[in-house]
């Protein structure tokens, strides 16, 4: 077992060192992933950790078998394909094509080549062939109406060969992230995300973990300490792309917490789409009606963006003075009444838009910023992480107005995705709460990612759980890893 | 029927005269006279009259119409008596259908057989079919103004105004519409047919600024409450509200609430959909601010272009995929069209790079320095660069990753200023960096490559090559438009047209199409269709989309006032400063009734809330029949076997005149 351990390294590494060779003698100015011998320690990039190694001792067993089963995966395709690869040249640039924020997947294979372990045999023995691709088998061409000649025939099955390998090729880059999330009772979870997981896997993963209740308020929570501001990732979005915005040294903190605010306006669409002015607020009504307001909102040919418009603070470029304006809020962004002008479309300037920019909330800006209320949002382009003049800071004079504007412009920048987002984590709430009550039931199996799941049983003591956790847990990721496409359904 | 005579001639049975007018006689002809008594039945009648009239023609579509009490006598079994018909009636013996000129949302006049004896909302349903919109439920038939708004008009006349015949054409009997070389069949009998149905689902691609400036504009609500005033009765017939043969007509999408709109079977629908929503935009009836203008003019531009080469016939195949045999013959053209396997490996695995000396500015706060000469190399999406070509190799100057930045055209074409400005986030804010290049093909490539790169993609992407052409074209109409006097040809027409009359004078030229073009790089890899829905979309979106608007006076208040009428709510607005002042929702809504005595329409809501008002600018049964309208719309169900509850329709809308 050691010796083909080994043996996998030393081909890991070779065939590393071979891509270096081929990336320089290609005279590449970008950055390069970085050559895995020396520099670990720069370029280990894991979210949440000083270092690689401490990331990697966070991780729970289960997350190591499963992060050496993919690896393992990984290599015996890159040796399948070094055998079937026509070309070597095309290989390496490809390889070059990774971004500069490569290194996470470099850190990968870091790992691999540094840290012994015994296992990796019998996943190897156990492997079986990798999966011919699905979305390789669908579209085959019609069969032709006559037989093709033989250099066709042949030309043909290369371009498919090319093909799948280069699908493989992709497969085996797929960039993976150590992440360290934290939870509410100040303890905190290590796990992998790889690059297609979206907020949405990742919290599914995470009520694997934490075997919480699993509704729809739970939600990953960035916070940046520096700015102070915070928001919750959107269901759909990508959670390595908002990662890797964040600088190496941030203190920037992922939470997993429950938050009302998140799908407040679909459980409450009134408070949003009918509170006149701040009037007939937490006004009841009946599901029927609510279901009917949804719909009409966010179900037709265009979604529509609740009415909202008033007076809110705004911080003024590097002072710590706030000045209040008339905003509107269109489908099309943020507009404001200019000085000596009427609320008409055709007078109204244009404040913000919403493309590259993302919500957050500030916290205690009155003691930061003087703020004249603690009820403020900011407007900011992600990759932005310091100060700066191209952040915006609202204020609003209450917590109702500040939640009817938060979602308002969530609803504008992502339309009917959020609603989407909203029916998903509902199924998913009442699949596990479907499972509290019928704990001994197995229930039909409606999807694919969660056939696995099915294996934890609710009803089972803390101790239990554990060891429980030890056995299914580890099925889920490697089931995650491997099989789990890009997610959207 | 011969009866007995006195000697003054006059008959002593229980028959008499009946004069029928029969415009196929002439219209100096006397009307024919007719020996009946009152339990002869219509049909025979009518068979009478053709007997006399010795004319050999296909009768089939006559009828007879009571010209005093507005009324076709269409039930043959009736007795004359069981009508009420009596010697003083005047009838006309005349077809069912007859020809109007119709203006379509897309403001060009077609001849099409119209129902003068149905309802007007069958009426509709008629010609949609004819014209394949599905959903003729949501258009209706509105009077054209009266001819005094023509005197305005000055010069040339419109191009507008050429019609198309469609009055001959023949429907299939059968209800399901085969196509026919991708065009519902009945159009495709002729050339000048074929040209109908171009025109109907292909936009039309020859507008200039007069166009737009020589159409009457709304300036304020109360002129939008005008049009509203013109709508027909839905539950009487044309040949009942006085509408003549030949008469100009316009057919309307009247409630804003769009079924089911589906790119495979709505070719014309969404086209002419798109149509309206473009006049809307450009007439300001629905206001926009000036960002919303620009994505309008940019769409508008795209949708026009493309639609230069469009084939109506294609349509279907653009979006036809579902199809399995298409999908693959379309592989199969796919796998086939590569020349060789080693082009298919480079076009996968190589990405393009730029490498030129551009002059560069990075614009700070107290330095006057002005663009400096570097060599810079644009690789994937990152743009690096270097004091001259021989430090390439070492470390760049800068490097700027464009992943999620703002990409904004700064060009000059007399001046020869090709200039990208381009805003980069960094952890620390953005920096702004001005690229400048030296002619238009080189601005062309790096563009388009910044573009791509701003949205995470590399020139390696498929549309690099179009966006290349897209940012050409574009520069081309700016070089055409100044000074130049207008010339016919469409693309030197420039970018005033897109806009409403408003922005036309807002903007110059040079400053209007740099504008348009910003906004035209989010949408230039749209299709034709998709743009138009897109374009449909964003007029949805606007806060003053789908609100009709009548002038009433509510109960109980002195001064006139706004009510807008939307497709889940009516709104009170003040008509002076035009704010809303209170809305109330249809699904809160418990009865609404009519007083057709003193024209009051009364509505009471949920929590005992009530709210009457009369109609000032439009008849009482038009605002009626518009929030029955929505009402009848709101219960159509999602299921589409089942065809439409007609007689609810009536119920809803008709009011006392249904009946």
């Amino acid at each position: 077992m050691e010796q083909t351990c080994d043996d996998i390294d030393e081909m890991f590494s070779n065939l590393l060192g071979e891509m270096d060779l081929l990336t320089q003698s290609l005279g590449v100015e970008t950055v390069q992933p970085p050559s895995p011998k020396e520099s670990n320690k720069e370029y280990n990039f894991t979210v949440g950790f000083k270092d690689l190694n401490e990331s990697l001792n966070a991780l729970e067993d289960n997350d190591l078998d499963a992060l050496m089963a993919d690896l393992v995966a990984d290599l015996t395709e890159v040796e399948q394909k070094t055998v079937q690869a026509q070309k070597t040249s095309h290989y390496s640039q490809s390889e070059v094509t990774q971004p500069s924020t490569g290194v996470c997947a470099a850190a990968a294979y870091d790992y691999k080549s540094n840290v012994p372990v015994t296992t990796t045999g019998c996943f190897e023995d156990d492997l079986p062939p990798p999966p011919p691709d699905p979305a390789f088998n669908l579209p085959l061409p019609p069969p032709p109406p006559e037989p093709l000649t033989q250099e066709e025939l042949e030309t043909q099955a290369k371009a498919d060969k090319i093909k799948l390998a280069l699908e493989k090729l992709k497969e085996a880059k797929v960039k993976k992230l150590v992440v360290k999330v934290h939870m509410n009772d100040n303890s905190t979870k290590s796990l992998m995300v790889d690059e297609r997981q979206v907020a949405r896997d990742v919290l599914d993963n995470l009520f694997e973990k934490t075997h919480c209740d699993c509704n729809v308020d739970w939600c990953l929570y960035e916070i940046y300490p520096e700015l102070q501001i915070e928001r919750f990732f959107e269901d759909h979005e990508n959670v390595i792309e908002i990662l890797s915005d964040w600088t190496r040294d941030s203190e920037n903190k992922v939470l997993f917490l429950e938050k009302n605010e998140k799908y407040a306006v679909f459980k409450n669409p009134q408070n949003f789409y009918l509170a006149n002015k701040g009037k007939n607020e937490g006004k009841e009504m009946n599901e029927k009606n609510k279901e009917f307001l949804l719909e009409e909102s966010f179900c037709g040919t265009s979604v529509i963006v609740p009415e909202l418009e008033g007076a809110l603070y705004l911080k003024e470029d590097g002072k710590k003075s706030w000045k209040r304006r008339y905003f509107l809020l269109r489908a099309s962004g943020i507009y404001y009444v200019p000085k000596g002008k009427t609320k008409t479309s055709r007078d109204l300037a244009c404040f913000i838009q919403f493309e590259n920019l993302n919500i957050y909330y500030g916290t205690q800006y009155k003691l930061k910023y003087k703020a004249p209320t603690d009820y403020c949002f900011v407007l900011k382009h992600p990759q932005i992480q310091k100060e700066s003049q191209y952040i915006k800071y609202l204020c609003c004079d209450n917590q109702g107005t500040l939640q009817q504007w938060v979602t308002g412009i969530r609803i504008a920048k992502y339309g009917k995705t959020l609603y989407d987002n909203y029916k998903r984590a509902v199924q998913r709430a009442s699949l596990a709460s479907g499972w509290a009550n019928l704990a001994t039931v197995k229930p039909a199996v409606t999807s694919g990612s969660s056939l696995t799941v099915g294996k934890i049983e609710p009803a089972v003591s803390m101790g239990q759980e554990l060891l429980l956790q030890g056995v299914c847990v580890w099925g889920v990721s490697l089931c995650n890893s491997h099989k789990h496409g890009p997610a959207t359904p | 029927m011969a009866g007995l005579k006195t000697a003054s001639g006059d008959y002593i049975d229980a028959s008499w005269e009946l004069s029928v007018a029969v415009e196929e006689l002439g219209p100096e002809a006397e009307p024919l006279t007719l020996r009946v008594t009152g339990d002869v039945h219509i049909g025979g009648v009518m068979l009478q009259i053709v007997d006399k009239i010795k004319v050999k023609q296909n009768w089939s579509d006559h009828a007879l119409w009571w010209e005093q009490k507005k009324l076709w006598l269409l039930k043959t079994n009736w007795t004359l008596d069981k009508y009420g018909l009596q010697a003083d009636a005047r009838l006309r013996y005349t077809p069912q259908h007859k020809p109007v000129r119709l203006q379509l949302p897309n403001r060009r006049m077609i001849r099409v057989h119209a129902s003068f004896s149905e309802p007007v909302f069958r009426a509709v349903a008629g010609i949609c079919r004819v014209l394949t919109i599905r959903h003729a439920e949501e258009l209706s038939l509105l009077r054209a103004p009266e001819e005094k708004d023509k005197k305005k008009r000055k010069g040339p006349v419109l191009g507008t105004e050429d019609e198309f015949d469609l009055s001959g054409v023949v429907l299939p009997a059968s209800a399901e519409q085969q196509p026919f070389r991708g065009m519902p069949a009945h159009f495709s009998d002729s050339p000048a047919t074929e040209a109908c149905y171009r025109m109907l689902s292909v936009s039309w691609t020859g507008l200039t600024p007069e166009h737009v400036l020589k159409m009457p504009r709304p300036s304020n609500l109360m002129e939008k409450a005008q049009i509203n005033s013109r709508w027909l009765s839905s539950s009487r017939s044309l040949m009942q509200q006085d509408v003549r043969e030949n008469e100009q007509l316009w057919l309307r999408f009247k409630y804003y609430n769009f079924f089911d709109l589906e790119p495979k079977y709505d070719a014309v629908r969404i086209t002419q959909l798109y149509e309206q929503a473009r006049w809307a935009v450009l007439l300001e009836e629905t206001e926009s601010t000036e960002e919303e203008m620009m994505v309008f003019a940019a769409l508008q531009y795209h949708i026009n272009k493309l639609s230069l080469s469009a084939d109506p016939t294609e349509t279907a195949g653009e979006q036809g995929m579902d199809d399995l045999d298409s999908a693959l013959s379309n592989l199969q053209v796919k796998l086939e069209g590569r020349t060789s396997t080693s082009d298919m490996l480079e076009n996968l695995t190589t990405i393009p790079e730029l490498k030129d000396y551009l002059r560069i500015f990075r614009p700070r706060k107290l330095t006057l320095k002005g663009y400096k000469q570097h060599w810079v190399v644009f690789k994937e999406t990152t743009i690096s660069y270097y004091k001259s070509r021989d430090e390439a190799l070492g470390e760049p100057v800068q490097q700027l990753n464009l992943k999620g930045c703002e990409v904004v055209p700064d060009v000059n074409i007399s001046g020869q200023k090709f200039c990208i400005r381009l805003l980069v986030p960094s952890p620390e804010g953005m920096s702004e960096v001005y690229l400048r290049c030296d002619d238009e093909q080189q601005y062309a490539r790096w563009m388009a490559g910044c573009r791509l790169a701003a949205k995470g993609r590399t020139m390696a992407d498929s549309t690099y090559q179009s966006e290349v052409q897209n940012i050409l074209s574009f520069l081309q109409l700016q070089r055409a438009s100044p000074d130049a006097p207008v010339a016919p040809d469409a693309e030197a027409m420039g970018t005033q047209w897109l806009v409403s009359p408003r922005y036309q004078k807002k903007f110059k030229p040079k400053q209007l199409t740099p504008r348009i073009l910003e906004a035209h790089q989010n949408v230039a890899q749209l299709s034709l269709t998709e743009a138009k829905m897109r374009f449909i979309q964003a007029w949805q979106s606007l806060p003053d989309f789908g609100i009709s608007y009548f002038v009433v006076r509510f109960k109980g208040s002195r001064k006139d006032e706004i009510l807008g009428i939307a497709n889940n709510r009516l709104i009170r607005i003040d008509l002076a400063v035009g704010d809303v002042v209170k809305t109330w929702r249809y699904s809160n809504m418990r009865q609404w009734n009519v007083n057709w005595d003193i024209r009051q329409v009364a509505i009471e809501f949920d929590e005992h809330i009530n709210v009457a008002f009369s109609s000032v600018s439009a008849g009482c049964n038009i605002v009626h029949e518009y929030i029955g309208g929505y009402i009848f719309l709101s219960t159509r169900s999602t299921d589409k076997g089942r065809g439409l509850d007609e007689e609810l329709f009536y119920k809803l809308t008709g009011g006392h005149e249904a009946l």
